[in-house]
């Protein structure tokens, strides 16, 4: 198949299970229940809209449209941390002490990752915005790979029953592990043509399969009451300890 | 005290492992954007033209 109209079917997949989440979260009053997931996909969809209206407005070679583009970018790896930290929360529902430590984690986390991304401030000042946005966008986005495992971890460790939560975060997983699995091929074949042609249609592909896994998780697996198994995580118990 | 030093030094922990995990990943980093930087979302993806190379002096 054209490499071009598989990114273009793509493309448009992801706006219409975009939609049609915050469509079903919004509509069947589970909003407040979900509310992590339907936050971040109102983020991804108010970004898709207006990178659709600048690239239909000005063109894909446009200033504007890059400026938009890695603008709503930078918004959405924000808004990805917070529903990390959010999936986080979820997780750590009934540990309160563990809570308090991991909220502490992700504020310095937070606050590593702005400072090393002003690093590169000192490096150049020409196109100062950009520079910046690239290299917190990139940083952050690899700061919630690397968190998101850790809550997989996590999830495994107190042996937790939410299974929803469970397929939120493999769904989070694919979106963050397919692009960095891309970028690795293409750096072991030395950007050929063939990695380099697959790569963006496979990004966007882990888009449309995390939102698949969301939408099965929010509308098929039902919430079940939180039990956590506290006696069998010594390690857990002796990290959050005072 | 030591609980907040030890959650600074696991903070730092991740935040190096990922900065680490992405130069593994992508190679070279750029400080703009370049084939190589993950963008979120399914629109097309924008690269800004490449800046000139200074030319080599004549001999």
């Amino acid at each position: 198949m054209d490499s071009n109209l598989a990114s273009y079917i793509l493309q448009y997949a992801g706006y219409l299970l975009e939609g049609g989440l915050v469509c079903y979260l919004a509509g069947s009053s589970q909003w407040k229940r979900h509310r992590a997931t339907a936050f971040y996909v109102s983020c991804l969809l108010v970004a898709e809209l207006s990178r659709v209206y600048a690239l239909q407005k000005f063109g894909l070679r446009s200033a504007q449209y890059l400026s938009v583009y890695w603008t709503t970018d930078f918004l959405l790896v924000i808004s990805l941390f917070i529903l990390v930290c959010l999936f986080f929360r979820r997780a750590c529902l009934h540990e309160e002490k563990m809570w308090r430590f991991v909220r502490l984690l992700l504020v310095f986390v937070g606050v590593l990752v702005v400072g090393i991304s002003g690093l590169t401030f000192s490096h150049n000042y020409s196109h100062l915005f950009l520079r910046f946005v690239t290299e917190f966008n990139q940083n952050l986005y690899f700061t919630c790979l690397v968190l998101n495992t850790l809550l997989y971890l996590l999830l495994q460790q107190i042996e937790s029953t939410d299974e929803q939560l469970g397929l939120l975060v493999c769904g989070v997983g694919i979106q963050f592990a397919g692009p960095a699995a891309t970028l690795a091929l293409l750096h072991l074949t030395d950007h050929e043509h063939f990695a380099q042609s697959l790569g963006p249609s496979f990004i966007r592909l882990c888009t449309v399969v995390m939102l698949l896994v969301w939408a099965y998780a929010i509308t098929r697996i039902k919430e079940k009451a939180i039990q956590v198994s506290r006696s069998k995580n010594p390690i857990l118990a002796e990290v959050t300890a005072d | 005290m030591k609980n907040l030093v030890l959650t600074f030094l696991l903070a730092l922990l991740v935040v190096l492992t990922a900065i680490s995990v992405r130069r593994l990943v992508v190679g070279t980093v750029t400080a703009a954007p370049a084939p190589g930087a993950i963008a979120i979302g399914t629109s097309p993806i924008p690269w800004p033209p490449p800046e000139p190379t200074p030319q080599k002096p004549n001999a």
